[in-house]
C-alpha cells in the first residue's frame, strides 16, 4: 500500500477555469471536493490564484474571448505545471465543435498533459486524472 | 478622493463561472458597475439551426448542465405543441418527477454554493452530500448524472421500474429530516444572519422594472410561476403551493429556495402515488415538415422560453430566452452603494447561470436590428 501511493508526496494545488462550458464539468469538478469523493485526502486543494497552483483544470468548449485569459492564467503558473483537459468539449469541442465562437481544442493553445473524456466525466474519472497529473508533477 | 476600478473575474475566487465585473470604487463602496460578458458564449442558437428536431434536442439539453431537463423539456414542449401531439398520463407524470428532482438538485447546489460564498463551508459540504442522493436517482433512471437526455417527442427513453419508484421515495424520506436541520441552521446561525439579512434588497417595484422572474421574483412578492400560469405535464392535477415572500433580501431568497425544495418533494410524492400501470409509448423519429411554435417551462431559475421554426424538416430559426438572461441587468442597480465584501454574496444570491445566459442581443436605442448569424459575424468580426 505504501509503495503504491508513494507518488502522493507533494500535495498539488489545483486551479480550475471554465472556458465556456455548460456547467456540467464544472459541477463534477466541484463534486470531487464533497464528502463522497473527497479529493482532499490526496492533498488536493482548489486554489483561485494561478501563482499557487500546480495543476490547471480546463473545462468547457474554448471560446474566442476566453483564449487570451486561458493563456494568461497558464503563463502565470509557476514551473512544473500540468494542464488537465476535462470533458469532451475541452478535448475536441464536443457538441459545440461546429459553433462559430469555438476557438479550437485546448491543446491547440496550451500544452495539455492529461485528458479526461466524458460529457461530463464522472468525479471518479476526474480524481483518476488528477492522480495521473500528480505523478507527472513528481516525475518532472 | 479618486475613483478606483477593480476588476472581479473572469477567473476569480468569488464567481465560479466566468464573468467580468468592473467595479468603480470609492473607498469600500461601489459607485458603479460595468458588466462584461461573453466568456461562455458558444452560439447555441446557430448550432440548433439546420439540424432536424431529433438531433437538435441533444444540443438543446447541453445548453446548461444544471437545468438540462428544463431545456430538454422546453424544447419538447415546443415541438409537441407544433405537432399537436397528446402525451399519455404516465409519461407526463414521469417527466414531472424528473423535472422536480432537477429543481431539488439545482436548489441544493445553489444553497451550498451560497454558504460557500459567505465562508460557511461545513454547510456547503452537507448540502452537496444530500445532492449526491438525487444524482444517484438520475443515474439510476436516466443513465447519466448531469446531462439526462431522457425525453423523446411524445415519450421517454426509459420507463421507471417499481424498484426505482421506491428508490425515489426512500431518497426523499432520508433527505427531508436533514434538510429541515440545515434550514433551521440557516435561520438561527448568527454568522449567516449577519451576512445575509438586509443584503441585496430588491423591492417589488424594482423587481417589476427589471423583469425579475422565478424564485428571485417570488422572494420580492411577485407571484410568478409558469407551473401555475401555463400548466404543462401534470402540474394542473397536482396540489402545490407557490411560495411568495415579500422582503426580497438575500436571506429570504435563500430560505425561499429551501422551502421550494420541500414543495418539490411533495409534488414528487404525489406523482409517484398517481403513476398508472399503463406502458409508455414507443418512440420513433419525428416527422415534421413545417411549423412554428413557442413553449415555456418553469426552470429552477425561472421562466425558460423557446421559439422554434421548422421548414422542410429542419430547424430554420431557434430562439432561447433563459431565466438569467432576463434579469442579469439588475446587478447594475443593486450593486450600487454596497460594500465590496457583499458583492459576491449579492451576485450569488440571484443564482445566475452564465452558461445559459450568454446570448447575442443587439440593442440600439433608436431602432431594432435583426441580423442573421453570418451578417452578425461580418459586422462585429467575430
Amino acid at each position: 500500500m505504501k509503495k503504491k501511493h508513494n507518488y502522493v508526496k507533494k500535495s498539488p494545488w489545483v486551479i480550475d477555469y471554465d472556458v465556456g462550458g455548460c456547467n456540467g464539468c464544472n459541477l463534477e469538478v466541484l463534486a470531487t471536493l464533497t464528502p463522497r469523493y473527497d479529493v482532499e485526502r490526496f492533498g488536493v486543494v482548489y486554489k483561485s490564484s494561478p501563482k499557487n497552483a500546480d495543476v490547471l483544470i480546463v473545462q468547457g468548449c474554448l471560446n474566442k474571448k476566453a483564449v487570451k485569459r486561458l493563456k494568461k492564467i497558464y503563463s502565470q503558473m509557476a514551473e512544473k505545471k500540468v494542464v488537465m483537459a476535462v470533458g469532451s468539449c475541452a478535448i475536441t469541442g464536443g457538441p459545440f465543435a461546429e459553433a462559430y465562437n469555438f476557438a479550437g481544442p485546448v491543446d491547440k493553445h496550451i500544452p495539455v498533459s492529461v485528458y479526461v473524456p466524458g460529457c461530463p466525466p464522472r468525479p471518479e474519472a476526474i480524481i483518476d486524472g488528477l492522480l495521473k497529473a500528480l505523478r507527472m508533477v513528481k516525475e518532472e | 478622493m479618486h475613483d478606483f476600478v477593480m476588476p472581479v473575474g473572469p477567473q476569480s475566487p468569488a464567481l465560479k463561472e466566468p464573468m467580468l465585473l468592473k467595479l468603480k470604487l470609492e473607498g469600500e463602496e461601489v459607485r458603479s458597475v460595468d458588466m462584461r460578458l461573453g466568456y461562455t458564449h458558444k452560439g447555441v442558437e446557430g448550432l440548433l439551426e439546420g439540424k432536424n428536431v431529433d438531433q437538435a434536442m441533444y444540443v438543446a439539453s447541453r445548453i446548461c448542465g444544471i437545468c438540462s431537463i428544463s431545456h430538454e423539456r422546453a424544447f419538447i414542449r415546443t415541438v409537441e405543441d407544433m405537432m399537436k401531439k397528446e402525451v399519455n398520463e404516465r409519461v407526463k407524470l414521469i417527466r414531472t418527477i424528473l423535472f422536480e428532482l432537477e429543481r431539488i438538485s439545482s436548489h441544493l447546489l445553489w444553497a451550498g454554493f451560497m454558504m460557500h460564498e459567505i465562508g460557511f463551508d461545513t454547510l456547503f459540504q452537507y448540502l452537496w452530500r444530500e445532492r449526491e442522493g438525487v444524482l444517484d436517482l438520475f443515474e439510476s433512471i436516466c443513465g447519466n448524472r448531469v446531462h439526462k437526455n431522457i425525453c423523446k417527442i411524445g415519450s421517454l427513453r426509459y420507463d421507471i421500474a417499481p424498484v426505482q419508484e421506491r428508490e425515489v421515495l426512500d431518497c426523499l424520506d432520508s433527505m427531508q429530516e436533514k434538510l429541515k436541520d440545515y434550514e433551521d441552521e440557516i435561520k438561527k446561525n448568527k454568522v449567516i444572519k449577519e451576512r445575509l439579512k438586509g443584503v441585496g434588497k430588491i423591492s417589488k417595484k424594482t423587481a417589476i422594472e427589471y423583469g425579475l422572474i422565478g424564485p428571485n421574483a417570488r422572494a420580492s412578492g411577485i407571484d410568478n410561476d409558469v407551473r401555475r400560469i401555463d400548466p404543462y405535464d401534470s402540474y394542473a392535477d397536482i396540489n402545490f403551493k407557490t411560495i411568495v415572500i415579500k422582503k426580497g433580501d438575500a436571506m429570504e431568497r435563500t430560505l425561499l429556495r429551501m422551502r421550494e425544495v420541500h414543495e418539490s418533494m411533495g409534488i414528487i410524492r404525489q406523482c409517484v402515488e398517481m403513476l398508472p400501470s399503463e406502458k409508455i409509448p414507443k418512440f420513433s423519429l419525428t416527422n415534421i415538415k413545417e411549423g412554428e411554435a413557442i413553449g415555456r417551462v418553469e426552470a429552477p431559475r425561472g421562466e425558460l422560453f423557446y421559439f422554434l421554426k421548422v421548414e422542410d424538416g429542419l430547424i430554420r430559426r431557434a430562439k432561447v430566452r433563459t431565466p438569467t438572461f432576463a434579469f442579469i441587468k439588475i446587478l447594475e442597480k443593486i450593486l450600487k452603494g454596497v460594500k465590496i465584501g457583499d458583492v459576491p454574496v449579492i451576485v450569488a444570491s440571484l443564482d445566475p447561470c452564465f452558461s445559459c445566459m450568454e446570448r447575442v442581443l443587439v440593442a440600439k436605442e433608436d431602432r431594432e436590428e435583426w441580423m442573421t448569424e453570418a451578417e452578425f459575424r461580418r459586422k462585429y468580426s467575430c
